[in-house]
């Protein structure tokens, strides 16, 4: 799962989880105003009737009520009345003039449901009479709810239904969004993973992100032209190096070859050659280590044959001439079996030999330097190992990193400029193979090198 | 081989001087020089010389454009003189016309060595002779001398030798003595090429098993070692 997509999944996840608690607060929220309501007797917008009931009493056929009552329907800015069997009131309290004192059976029926000329009224039934509590008009609201009872089943379950679909509408705009977001997002995404690896973008500049998109476009068409005029600049200096590298090369050899030169003139001519051959390698190698950096360089891929590459690179250092010190051996791990590879001619052989060169120069006492090449599973194998001093855990550790070579060989005070093994890497990364450094005993530095084969 | 005629053509003046001072103490005693493609072609058609060096970057008509223009009229050899970029690509397969090329900056020895070798390929000399300790390989007939007596080399020896003789001293990888002798497509050869080169020794070594004339690099190629040579 890449960055974004870990991202937009976060994301849904997120807004689901802001749905569960919202419905969680919501219910806590209801069920905390119930627990209150009921603790606090709020619930009960009815007048306490049974209770005052028991307050007016019957004596002798008279009813009265007592002072609790009273303050009862004070309190309540009520007013009571109660009705005998005919529907005539037979005790008041508060009663309004303006309300009758008989009621026929219509009368009682209506008001029961709902008011009493405006008074909201609860019935209460005593033995002897109905009781009746008026409210002051207003302050209570009574609904009247009647359903077929076939009904009553399919409304609740309609009423959860109603709720879930919500819920999940609710989730599915929520997901769509984030897909949306996300399908937008991606390509920017990408584009800033690519800008960061050193790629070219181009993204469509068309939507709602059509700015951004240009913005990066425009990133990219900026770093490129960075790269592209650094390139030029390294190639055009290391092209009009050339010549004059050339001329110093052609005297100081000159020089150092004319036997009637005093000596102490032909040694320092030397001197200038061996400099300027260092110069000439710098030149060629800052050359290559760009065009590889920027992929300028063309890749030639033809079939090679593997042990005749490393043939080459043996026989062209050897030609070339080393010191005596140095021993070189080859050998191939699956003698005569003729392994074919899909690569750069020039840039392998280049990569053997800086590899083998990186060992002579890190070993001016000397040492013997092997080469090996074979098969293992779908991979070609160079292993390039010496008995020499080696190198430090750290050093290996930034070989074998994706550190930049030369400024970790910087801090060790190396006088060479460490493009030798930083332009294997290249070539390596160019043919979508992998470079291990190694340590050999007792002491020594081997190099692996897998290259896929087609 | 030193009274060769070769043409040097570079824009640079002192690059020109150069080169020219560097044939000159090798012992060549005729060297040319032109500032531009133009002026080459020119004097190619009036004093038609043995070998060209030929800079790639030059104002006006460059290397390429000159070498074709050559190729028309004249199979006269061709070294390139390149920077490294501007040409490499195109040299892949030496798809101009060039017979070799050198990339700048170079080493004069390197030079040297490469022109010989074409001039050696390309204009082989009468009376060339090899000589070894305990025998003398006459190119010109194919064959070997030895204590009196004459050895014929067969056509594949005759190759192998003169692929070993051009580079008299390097060594030479098993891959490049079996193209000469096969071909391009030579893998496989190489018990073919090993059996060819016990013939030649037992032609030019005073002991085969103990050579010291045809030398083995092991696992790399074979190496000449001449002691002289007439040419």
């Amino acid at each position: 799962m890449n960055a974004s997509e870990r991202f937009f999944r976060r994301y849904i996840f997120s807004t689901v989880g802001i749905v569960i608690l919202f419905l969680t607060v919501n219910v806590a929220l209801v069920a905390s105003y119930f627990v209150i309501a009921y603790f606090g007797n709020v619930a009960t917008s009815n007048f306490p009737l049974e209770d005052f009931s028991n307050h007016v009493i019957v004596e002798n056929g008279q009813f009265t009520g007592d002072a609790q009552a009273t303050e009862m329907l004070n309190k309540a800015d009520a007013w009571a009345m109660i009705l005998d069997e005919d529907g005539t009131v037979v005790w008041e309290e508060n009663l309004p003039e303006e309300l009758p004192r008989h009621y026929n059976a219509t009368d009682i029926a209506m008001f029961s449901r709902w008011y009493l000329d405006d008074y909201p009224v609860n019935i209460w039934k005593r033995q002897d009479g109905l009781l009746v509590i008026g409210l002051s008009p207003g302050s209570v609201v009574n609904y009247y709810l009647s359903f077929r009872a076939q009904y009553v089943q399919p409304f609740l379950f309609g009423l959860v239904a109603v709720f879930f679909i919500n819920i999940l509408l609710m989730v599915y705009l929520f997901i769509r969004n984030a897909h949306r977001v996300e399908k937008a997002m991606g390509p920017i995404l990408d584009g800033i993973r690519h800008l960061s690896a050193g790629k070219p973008v181009h993204l469509e500049e068309a939507g709602e992100l059509a700015e951004i998109n240009a913005g990066l476009n425009k990133a990219g068409e900026y770093l490129l032209k960075k790269d592209n005029t650094r390139a030029d600049w390294i190639r055009g200096i290391s092209h009009d190096i050339r010549t004059p590298l050339s001329m110093i090369l052609g005297y100081a050899s000159e020089i150092k070859e004319t036997p009637e030169l005093p000596d102490q003139t032909r040694k320092q001519a030397r001197i200038i050659l061996s400099q300027s051959e260092k110069l000439k390698n710098l030149v060629s190698d800052l050359n290559l280590t760009t065009k590889l950096e920027y992929s300028i360089q063309a890749i030639h891929m033809q079939s090679i044959d593997v042990v005749e590459l490393a043939r080459q690179v043996i026989s062209k250092i050897l030609n070339d001439g080393i010191p005596e010190q140095f021993e070189m051996e080859f050998y191939e791990k699956q003698p005569g079996r003729n392994i074919q590879l899909s690569g750069d001619n020039l840039l392998l052989q280049r990569m053997l030999e800086n590899l083998i060169r990186n060992s002579i120069v890190h070993n001016p006492t000397g040492c013997k330097i092997e080469l090996s090449v074979g098969i293992h599973e779908n991979s070609c194998v160079f292993v390039v190992s010496d008995n020499g001093h080696g190198m430090s855990e750290p050093q290996l550790n930034a070989l074998n990193s994706n550190e930049d070579i030369s400024s970790s060989q910087k801090s060790e005070g190396d006088t060479e400029h460490g493009w030798g093994l930083k332009i294997a890497r290249q070539i390596v990364k160019a043919h979508q193979g992998t470079i291990r450094f190694f340590d050999t005993v007792p002491h020594g530095l081997s190099v692996t090198i897998e290259l896929p084969i087609e | 081989m030193n009274d060769r005629m070769i043409l040097v053509v570079d824009d640079e003046a002192e690059l020109l001087e150069m080169v020219k001072s560097i044939f000159e103490r090798a012992g060549f005693t005729q060297v040319l020089t032109a500032a531009s493609g133009e002026a080459a072609l020119k004097m190619c058609k009036e004093k038609q010389p043995d070998m060209i060096i030929l800079d790639v970057m030059m104002p006006g008509m460059d290397g390429f454009a000159t070498l074709r223009e050559l190729r028309k009229t004249s199979k006269v050899p061709v070294l390139m003189l390149t920077a490294r970029g501007e040409a490499e690509d195109k040299f892949a397969g030496f798809e101009n016309g060039a017979d070799d090329y050198l990339l700048k900056p170079f080493l004069p020895k390197e030079l040297l060595f490469r022109v010989q070798a074409i001039l050696k390929r390309v204009y082989p000399e009468k009376e060339r002779k090899v000589f070894f300790d305990v025998a003398t390989v006459d190119l010109e007939k194919a064959m070997v001398q030895r204590n009196g007596e004459s050895i014929s080399l067969t056509a594949k020896e005759f190759q192998l030798f003169e692929k070993l003789y051009e580079n008299a001293g390097r060594i030479v990888t098993t891959g490049s003595l079996c193209q000469a002798i096969c071909g391009d497509f030579w893998q496989g050869y190489e018990r073919t090429l090993a059996t060819h080169i016990r013939h030649l020794r037992e032609k030019i070594e005073e002991n085969p098993s103990k050579p010291v004339a045809l030398v083995t690099i092991k696992g790399i190629g074979y190496r000449l070692n001449i002691k002289g040579e007439q040419t």
